[in-house]
């Protein structure tokens, strides 16, 4: 988790600590099967899923391949009704603009409904050390909040923790009642939250979709904290990355359902909720101010990708986390990145480097079930492939790799070399059989994982010979 | 400025097409698939084509309405008059103890509510938003039912501002059988029809009462939101 490390060593070290957790590993597996089965029994309902794919993909296809005109359109009409919008190039210009807005309100307090935009800009911290209080409403965000971890799954930011983890933490930091309830935690939760909401000065929340047609944002939750958010403090402020557009508000009506389905098995959420501007003038509640802040932060490079710009299409459901026998066994901490599991393993080497995290493109096992639950129909597992192709292309592979491609391209190129080094091979396996499982074997890391097979006593092209 | 420089990057990038084989593969299925147009009116035709069916006839809607509204744990009413509606929540009002009860200034609303034995908070004009979540209860209405999600679709103006459909632990839903719709692209409609000159600030689709499962994926309901949602339909 920890930003100072090697992102590439704290994979590896972390994925290693979580893997030997069998018991945290078969607590995520059978949470995950039951999300399985809610989602199998919704779209089971769909008259034709797949073509609802296809069209939810048109929809956003056309948004990003028109981005330009879409988010110019987005932010004219938010204006036009007394919305204000910040135009953001990176991580430092939003946290400004934030901060900036609630000075200006002097305001103490600051509620949050989940955004994991806000998570990528690091907003919270920000926040905290110029002196503000701020509350994650969300009760998977409040609880990964009061142990000061990250988000475990963008969708599900608690997932990975049991009941009786849960009461210890709230007796700890909540003095509450010694109760592994879930009910009677989320109570808990929600006579703090109650109190947060009237007195909070500013609310954040994030965006699902852009509306460009109206100039709205669209929130999607079950809990109503986004609601109360954006409902009862004075301020309201939203950040969105500019990939969330899309073209217009009869869309919704099919990316809802898509999003809820994907996301949680749920045939829609709970609130699905149009904001367009502050209080207007024959409104009798809601916020004084708006502010929508638009972020960039290299989403831009990952758009000048002809290729790879098909995973701005994400609507961020969470089910290619869901699938992953990677995400699985690794957890979600391990990615050491906002975004987990296969799409954050396309993305994060567009929004933050290749160099430091194309360890991600190896972070797949190529099984395609990302891509074949996408709701979007993002080819992910391919685009997995791209980033190594690109790693490579780019010298980025370190001495190691080079020097085995170096000497593989030489025995290939070479008939005599290649049955001499079959030979060779065979010789060797069998000499060194003695010191095999033992830490002095030179292939002792690669075989901790892998059983190597005695080699067969004919090779293939003996064995043709032997039948012309 | 700031906006400029994103929109340019955004341009810029955008003048390399997408390349051709990954633009196909987003189409392609292993199935052969009815596809419709592309463009906003293939996607309000996909939402009647490809989403859940729920037939064609106010019956089948009501009913299917109905199976949505039991899994989801929302009470849905159907009853002939508002008479009717006006005894079933005077019903409610005694089973669930209401004292205090948030309205709206709502045809439909003030017509129900008009002999509760309570007392009222009416959310029109200036009210102090302490009082209203000290409310048993938020009677609202609605500008459609909508049957493929079993969602009752508000705006501030037909739900009484932004706060009384979540604050009070309990929200009420009073409609007409004339307000259900097949999709919520229907729904959409109904809100452009009314509001096209100048939109709500905020629209929202409720789907059940407020829920979490954050929590091992225990269901819970009431996390932030109302802990109950009751729909009462006047089906003459």
């Amino acid at each position: 988790m920890s930003q100072s490390t090697n992102p590439t060593s704290q994979f590896q070290t972390d994925a290693n600590r979580v893997t030997a957790d069998v018991d945290r590993r078969s607590f995520l597996r059978s949470s995950l099967r039951g999300y399985q089965t809610t989602r199998n029994a919704t779209q089971d309902r769909f008259l034709n899923y797949e073509s609802a794919r296809i069209a939810a993909g048109d929809a956003k296809w056309e948004a990003i391949e028109n981005l330009d005109v879409y988010l110019a359109q987005f932010a004219d009409k938010l204006e036009a009704r007394g919305a204000t919008v910040h135009w953001c190039s990176d991580s430092e210009e939003a946290r400004e603009a934030i901060l900036d807005i609630i000075k200006q309100h002097d305001a103490k307090s600051v509620i949050k409904s989940k955004c994991m935009t806000t998570e990528e800009i690091h907003l919270n911290d920000l926040l905290e050390k110029e002196g503000f209080e701020v509350v994650e409403s969300d009760l998977g965000e409040f609880i990964v909040q009061l142990r000061d971890e990250a988000p475990y799954h963008f969708v599900f930011p608690a997932m990975h923790l049991k009941k009786e983890e849960i009461n210890t933490l709230f007796q700890e930091k909540l003095k509450s009642i010694n109760t592994d309830d879930p009910e009677e935690l989320t109570m808990v939760a929600r006579e703090v939250l109650r109190q947060k909401y009237l007195s909070a000065d500013i609310g954040i929340s994030g965006a699902n979709f852009g509306v460009a047609e109206t100039g709205m944002i669209s929130i999607t939750e079950n809990e109503g904290n986004a609601r109360l958010t954006t409902s009862l403090p004075k301020v309201h402020i939203a950040l969105m990355g500019i990939e969330k557009i899309i073209p217009r508000l009869e869309d919704l009506a099919l990316m809802l359902p898509m999003l809820a389905t994907a996301g949680t098995g749920q045939h829609l959420t709970c609130y699905n909720s149009q904001l367009g501007g502050p209080r207007q003038d024959d409104e009798i509640d809601g916020p004084v101010e708006m502010h929508v802040v638009l972020l960039d932060n290299h989403r831009t490079r990952l758009l000048a990708d002809p290729e790879q710009r098909d995973a701005l299409r994400c609507i961020r459901c969470g089910a290619c986390l869901n699938v992953c026998p990677i995400f699985k066994n690794v957890g979600g901490h391990t990615y050491g990145t906002t975004y987990q599991g296969p799409i954050g393993s396309v993305i994060t080497p567009h929004l933050r480097g290749l160099k430091d995290w194309k360890h991600l493109s190896h972070s797949s096992s190529l099984c395609g079930a990302c891509s074949e639950t996408c709701p979007v129909k993002i080819d992910l597992h391919h685009h997995l492939l791209r980033n190594r192709r690109d790693a490579a292309g780019k010298g980025q592979g370190g001495l190691a790799e080079k020097t085995l491609m170096l000497g593989f391209t030489i025995v290939m190129r070479r008939p005599w070399l290649y049955r001499l080094t079959g030979r060779l091979g065979k010789l060797g396996h069998v000499l060194t059989k003695p010191i095999h499982g033992t830490r002095i074997d030179p292939f002792y890391a690669w075989k901790k994982t892998r059983d190597l097979d005695d080699p067969a006593k004919q090779s293939f092209k003996q064995y043709w010979k032997s039948r012309k | 400025m700031s906006r400029d420089a994103i929109l340019g990057r955004v341009r810029e990038a955008l003048s390399v097409k997408t390349d051709a084989h990954v633009r196909e593969v987003a189409k392609k299925s292993s199935h052969s698939l009815p596809v419709l147009a592309n463009g906003p009116d293939g996607r309000t035709q996909a939402v009647k084509e490809f989403l859940p069916f729920v037939g064609e006839s106010l019956e089948d809607h009501i009913a299917a309405f109905k199976v949505l509204s039991d899994k989801l744990q929302t009470e849905f009413i159907v009853v002939p008059t508002i008479d009717s509606a006006r005894q079933t929540l005077d019903e409610l009002r005694q089973k669930h103890q209401w004292e205090r009860v948030g309205i709206h200034d709502h045809e439909l609303v003030q017509s129900c509510v008009d002999q509760l034995p309570v007392e009222f908070l009416n959310t029109s004009s200036n009210y102090d938003a302490h009082a209203l979540e000290k409310c048993d209860v938020g009677i609202s209405g609605c500008d459609a039912l909508i049957a493929q999600t079993a969602s009752a679709l508000v705006t501030n103006h037909s739900a009484g501002g932004r706060a009384l459909s979540v604050l009070p632990p309990h929200h009420v839903v009073v409609a007409d059988a004339s307000q259900m719709v097949t999709t919520m692209a229907d729904g959409f409609a109904i809100i452009r029809e009314k509001h096209h000159e100048k939109w709500p600030s905020f629209i929202s689709f409720i789907t059940g009462p407020s829920r979490t499962a954050d929590i091992e994926r225990v269901l819970v309901l009431g996390a932030h939101g109302p802990k109950k949602l009751t729909i009462i339909m006047i089906s003459e």
